[in-house]
């Protein structure tokens, strides 16, 4: 299909123009939302990738071909805030509700003894079940009903180009640098706890670790970019 | 930056952040397949670590506990009864010097280590009584 030669009958240039845009990346959008489904459910990932990459080459295409579609910044920044939100709350969804399943205690105890043994030490010995080192619990009621649901809706506000996308995803993200601080603090002051009897330690979680960094990267963008694209 | 490539750059980004935007797109696309790929693999790997599928993932579960506690009587139950205390809760078992930086004594456990513990243990086991297993 040629977006620029179609013309849509009873819509004036313009109004055409916008048409064939917006259906160009709903269209592009069809096959990344799906992908993004897979890529935060972390175990489908492999499936979710090519579906996302052949959204983002439609987009791409549809750019070249002179459509007003996303930014490629602001489509990737989207996903990527959305995808790692997901992902960290797979495993404290587990360890917050989930503590007592086979797949908790074989998945978060093996990643416990490999990388970090907030996830081995005494588990599930506190009432509430779960990981027992120190401060732990309560990064996770802090962060997961509300910093990661936050950023996925912020998310969602800033692919749709929404004002307040825009503005909630900087507030979230600033909320991603305060929970990296904090939980490097308290991992760092409780280190014998979390990195004694471990096959990788401090070296290995942070090679694990460092790509959740989405925040760092984002708001440089966020704070940079001509928030006037924002105007929905 | 001439007039051509000004016109070029993508929506939203001005002449003077162009450098960064794009940096900071390298980056976010290797973050992206980084945890794609982490995502993916995280788990069959480590549960080959761990001795699957030698072991079956209650069996691993199982040496788990024994070695978190340090206690060899545990058994991973499994499903866990729905609104029964935490598996560890009250234990009197576990080793730590205990301290105001409390340092567990378990050791870190080796590649596919669990399955050589298990077979010793049984092996220790059909040794005590005489042959019979």
């Amino acid at each position: 299909m040629s977006y620029q030669t179609t013309t849509i009958a009873g819509m004036s240039g313009l109004d055409a123009h916008d048409e064939r845009s917006r259906q160009a990346q709903w269209q592009a959008d069809k096959w990344m939302m799906s992908g993004a489904l897979f890529l935060g459910s972390a175990v489908f990932g492999i499936i979710g990738l090519p579906l996302f990459l052949r959204g983002l080459a439609l987009q791409l295409k549809a750019q070249k071909a002179g459509l007003t579609v996303r930014p490629m910044m602001v489509t990737l920044i989207g996903y990527l805030v959305a995808v790692d939100a997901a992902l960290n709350s797979i495993g404290w969804a587990l360890d917050m509700v989930a503590h007592h399943t086979l797949l908790a205690r074989v998945f978060l105890m093996a990643w416990g003894n490999m990388f970090d043994a907030g996830y081995f030490w005494h588990y599930n010995e506190l009432w509430i079940g779960g990981a027992s080192a120190p401060g732990e619990k309560a990064w996770e009621i802090a962060l997961l009903p509300l910093v990661f649901s936050m950023r996925i809706a912020a998310a969602i506000g800033f692919l749709q180009m929404k004002r307040w996308g825009h503005q909630w995803l900087i507030i979230t993200c600033w909320f991603g640098v305060v929970a990296w601080t904090g939980y490097i603090a308290n991992m760092t002051i409780f280190a014998d706890v979390r990195y004694t009897g471990v096959v990788f330690p401090v070296i290995g979680w942070w090679l694990y670790d460092i790509f959740y960094i989405t925040p760092f990267l984002a708001l440089p963008y966020l704070h940079s970019v001509n928030r006037e694209i924002f105007s929905h | 930056m001439n007039k051509d490539q000004i016109n070029e750059l993508p929506l939203g980004t001005s002449p003077a952040f162009a450098g960064m935007h794009k940096w900071l797109q390298r980056g976010l696309i290797v973050c992206l397949t980084a945890l794609v790929l982490e995502g993916a693999f995280t788990f069959p790997l480590l549960a080959m670590w761990y001795g699957w599928p030698t072991l079956s993932l209650q069996e691993i579960c199982t040496e788990f506990e024994r070695i978190r506690f340090s206690d060899e009587s545990r058994e991973c139950i499994y499903p866990y009864p729905l609104f029964g205390p935490a598996e560890g809760a009250g234990q009197t078992t576990a080793r730590d010097q205990w301290g105001i930086q409390p340092k567990p004594q378990y050791k870190a456990i080796g590649y596919r280590e669990l399955i050589q513990r298990r077979n010793d243990r049984l092996a220790a086991q059909t040794t005590e009584s005489g042959g019979e297993p």
